[in-house]
């Protein structure tokens, strides 16, 4: 009997089938979603129906489908629908924080936290930062095509203050409000704007040991675990030189705290994998400089107290006579000349004036007015990188 | 909703190509379909090489597939089932349509209300029917493509069940990445 005519047969006990509300699937699996409590007794069984059904779907192909947009999203702004996706429910922000890899396996942003963690250890992330003079702010973007700078997708916000003792500069992930309430980290100058550190809002890595010393008592009793109130952890220290009686550009050197060496040799750099649970009163001012004015991070020490930690210092331009300028290669990423402009590498490797292209953990140079571009890879982070890129703008050390 | 045309007598088409009959899960209706559709089921094809070559005569029963459903599935078989119907032949040989009009038929397809895409999403994956399955995951990811979270739980009739610091949480990342 023809397939066709055997459908015109079945279908008046098809309608009869679904009129008793058989048309139920069930899945031939336990799992999917707990739907105990779920039946609603009220509604019409169609839309009752409608509304359970999606709500247990089997893991195994809720994860089919979240892997495709996870897949097929992997540039800005279409991510949003990762990021979506994990704010659907619980078992939907499971599959999605499973399928998300960090940045250093994916290259990728996805959940603000990746801007904590690590880059990638092979092709660097590339990322632009534009000024505002007017209103002394600075914006982090990661590019949403392959021109060196776009709309861009919007990464963190920076604003500048000055205060009695340097500059201040609040990090935030709130491009319209960098507030103290909103603020991941910040990072202060001294007053020459030779010497600036990098604090992190919060613990940087599990287990961040506070000495005692003259500020245990603002930081002493934070306890690292969900829920502890945001503080200042510094991460990292930047001094700037310069060289006078000689032409060569000035010298930069980054201590990162949190980064042990051991982590571009052969280890891994502490990564953040969430943010705390934020309490609104939690970000209490920490008046660093009370005393004396002067800058004095000794009163906190990290987990790699003893072990030695990562430098980062500014690779050596090359004098071109015919030029007549000091030059970097900086592969077409930075197209203006600017006394701004850096490559730093992890300094104790080899010799600074012989370094291959590939140990460059950080660019940083100017491409037009007001726009910068800003490369980073493994083992620190877009947050690390920004923070170090906004003391360029600050420090008064220039060539003589 | 055509379903493909097979001049078929009792147990096989006039050109004597097998079929196979498919039951749905209550009972309630018997499908006769061509073995090269019924085969791009893995499912099926393996309770076929489980009982035998004499089972199939009183049909296949699928206990986790419902009348319409089934009636559905078979029709996206039925359309994209190869040419030939030989059974070592069917993974490998290409559909007997062309490539466009089957890609108009899978569009056409899968427009249908949300609940309909639910019991085929899950029959394709109970059934193991690779393109249907890829077709109906990928329909619903291009559903949640561009939708905010509140969004996609209204399509999908989904609750959220988080906790205030998840909500906070999920407010905060929604405001960052929108």
């Amino acid at each position: 009997m023809p397939f066709s005519s055997m459908i015109q047969e079945m279908k008046g006990e098809i309608g009869a089938i679904s009129s008793r509300g058989l048309l139920r699937f069930r899945s031939d699996r336990p799992g999917g979603h707990a739907a105990a409590g779920r039946a609603p007794a009220a509604e019409p069984p169609g839309e009752a129906l409608r509304e359970s059904c999606w709500a247990q779907v089997p893991p195994e192909l809720l994860r089919m489908v979240l892997a495709r947009v996870e897949d097929e999203e992997a540039r800005w702004p279409g991510r949003s629908a990762v990021v979506a996706s994990a704010g659907v429910c619980r078992c939907w922000r499971a599959v999605v924080k499973e399928l998300v890899r960090v940045p250093e396996a994916s290259g990728k942003f996805t959940f603000p936290i990746s801007l904590k963690q690590p880059g990638p250890r092979d092709a660097p992330i590339k990322c632009f930062i534009r000024r505002n003079r007017a209103t002394q702010s600075y914006s982090l973007c990661v590019g949403v095509t392959d021109a060196l700078a776009d709309d861009g997708k919007f990464l963190l916000a920076a604003r500048r203050s000055r205060r009695p003792a340097g500059t201040e500069y609040l990090i935030s992930l709130d491009a319209k409000n960098t507030s103290k309430g909103t603020c991941i980290g910040k990072l202060r100058s001294n007053f020459l704007g030779t010497k600036f550190i990098v604090y992190d809002a919060h613990p940087p890595c599990v287990g961040a040991v506070v000495s005692k010393g003259p500020y245990a008592h603002m930081i002493g009793s934070a306890q690292v675990s969900p829920g502890v109130p945001a503080g200042n952890y510094p991460i990292s220290h930047i001094s700037y030189k310069a060289t006078f009686g000689s032409r060569v550009p000035r010298k930069m050197s980054c201590v990162m705290d949190s980064i042990p060496v051991s982590a571009i040799k052969g280890g891994t750099a502490p990564m953040q994998t969430e943010f705390p649970s934020i309490n609104s009163n939690s970000f209490a001012s920490v008046p660093f400089f009370r005393k004396s004015g002067r800058l004095d991070s000794s009163g906190v020490q990290l987990a790699t107290q003893n072990e030695a930690k990562i430098v980062l210092k500014n690779k050596s331009p090359r004098w071109h006579e015919p030029l007549q300028c000091w030059c970097l290669n900086f592969h077409g990423r930075v197209t203006v000349a600017s006394v701004k402009n850096f490559q730093l590498v992890a300094s104790g490797e080899s010799d600074l004036n012989n370094q291959d292209d590939d140990d460059v953990i950080l660019q940083f140079g100017k491409v037009g007015k007001d726009l910068f571009t800003m490369d980073y890879r493994y083992p620190i982070s877009a947050f690390q990188a920004f923070a170090i890129c906004l003391s360029s703008f600050d420090t008064k050390i220039t060539r003589e | 909703m055509a379903a493909a045309a097979d001049s078929s007598g009792d147990g096989g088409t006039s050109s004597g190509e097998k079929t196979i009959v498919l039951v749905s899960s209550d009972n309630s209706a018997r499908f006769e379909v061509r073995e090269a559709a019924a085969l791009l089921s893995q499912t099926v094809r393996r309770m076929i090489d489980e009982a035998g070559a004499d089972a199939s005569g009183d049909g296949i029963t699928l206990p986790d597939v419902d009348a319409k459903t089934l009636a559905k599935v078979l029709e996206y078989c039925n359309k994209h089932a190869p040419a030939s119907s030989s059974s070592s032949a069917a993974e490998a040989a290409p559909p007997a349509e062309g490539e466009e009009d089957l890609e108009r038929f899978d569009r056409e397809f899968v427009r249908v209300d949300m609940g309909t895409l639910y019991s085929l999403v899950t029959a394709a994956s109970y059934l193991k029917i690779e393109g249907l399955l890829n077709l109906t995951c990928q329909t619903i990811a291009d559903m949640i493509k561009g939708k905010t979270p509140e969004q996609i739980r209204k399509t999908l009739g989904i609750t959220s069940e988080f906790t205030p610091e998840e909500e906070d949480e999920v407010r905060r990342e929604n405001a960052w990445a929108f």
